[in-house]
């Protein structure tokens, strides 16, 4: 499964990234601490969070994730998304909350691991 | 009594996110060409260059305060103030005994250099300091206080990294002295915008970055006897007749 199959099947909205939508999605991962994402997120995740402060996308970086899916209606702030399309990182919004987001995730096919 | 200008929130080059040009020596050379008599040296989860900022310092009109910028395990950021070196270098060996054990990485985070007061590179910090300790907000508030420093909650107006955006309010009995506001928020409508903050002191401060976050940012004036921890302690709190200038 890609990226490209999750925003073409699930309400996300691409903020960043576009070009890097062919990534293969290998697992999920939910947590609002960014240390903890460095420490527990596997490669190949989607990340799914409120944060929208640009240290996401170092994170994202350091723990080679397929996407970050900023939930709950968050917007990113501006530099979060300008700096995920110099470091390639796929920034996603979703209106939905973290839980429903995850329920759906979790139904396409997206586990934890 | 006289009037202190004072900014307790400023970053030195040792801060990944922080610009080169924020040497300890021009920090305490623009402080003095600008008037800004007291300067707190606050880099995230480390205290290297306070040294440097303090020698900078000597023989000029400018005060350091040592201090740091600590992130706790829920990713809040707080700003601890202190009045002695040595009580910064004991806090620094508690903030080493709760590192997460990550190394920094230079091209992603940027580079956390230490330097000497003329500006010579000492070392570079290999920890990666933008991360959490493993240290909660009590524990950090109560450990702080108890080395005889003071805590205040940084920047609670803004979206990320602070006790407003971390846990929503601020926990009753939590040991802090004051909080700050960003520039985004004028000091006097802080307590009116943002009612969690209830009736605890509000401070400002420039969080500097840059040299032009540093002159161009807000700060604070006191009255104070002397330019030291234990007056501003008690200008925040409006005693013996110390207190914010308006």
């Amino acid at each position: 499964m890609t990226v490209n199959d999750l925003v073409g099947t699930l309400p996300l909205t691409v903020v960043a990234g576009q070009d890097r939508l062919a990534a293969e999605v290998t697992g999920g991962y939910v947590s609002d601490l960014l240390s903890n994402v460095m420490g527990f997120a596997a490669p190949g995740s989607v990340w799914v969070t409120m944060q929208g402060h640009q240290n996401i996308v170092a994170v994202a970086s350091l723990a080679g994730l397929a996407a970050v899916i900023v939930a709950g209606g968050a917007v990113p702030e501006p530099e979060t998304a300008a700096k995920a399309e110099t470091e390639g990182i796929v920034l996603l919004t979703t209106p939905l909350s973290s839980f429903e987001l995850v329920g759906q995730l979790y139904r396409s096919g997206v586990k934890g691991q | 009594m006289r009037r202190f200008v004072a900014d307790l929130h400023v970053h030195t080059l040792l801060s990944p996110c922080a610009a080169v040009e924020m040497t300890p020596r021009n920090i305490v050379w623009h402080a003095a060409r600008h008037g800004i008599d007291i300067v707190a040296i606050t880099d995230h989860n480390a205290g290297d260059n306070v040294p440097a900022a303090l020698a900078a310092a000597k023989g000029t009109d400018v005060t350091v305060l040592p201090g740091m910028e600590v992130e706790t395990k829920e990713e809040v950021h707080l700003v601890a103030l202190f009045e002695k070196p040595r009580q910064l270098f004991a806090w620094e060996k508690v903030v080493a005994a709760h590192r997460s054990g990550r190394m920094n990485d230079t091209d992603r985070l940027g580079a956390q250099f230490v330097v000497d007061e003329e500006d010579n590179l000492v070392a570079v910090k290999e920890e990666m300091l933008l991360t959490s300790l493993t240290l909660s907000l009590n524990e950090v508030c109560d450990q702080v206080n108890a080395l005889g420093g003071l805590v205040i909650a940084s920047h609670v107006d803004r979206p990320a990294y602070s006790v407003l955006s971390q846990l929503g309010f601020i926990p009753p009995g939590l040991a802090l002295a004051a909080v700050e506001v960003s520039r985004r928020t004028p000091r006097a409508e802080a307590a009116k915008r943002f009612p969690a903050i209830g009736g605890l002191p509000v401070v400002t401060a420039s969080d500097a970055h840059t040299i032009e976050d540093f002159l161009s940012g807000p700060k604070m004036a006191f009255n104070l006897e002397a330019p030291t921890l234990a007056e501003i302690r008690q200008a925040i709190n409006n005693e013996n007749a110390r207190g914010v200038v308006l």
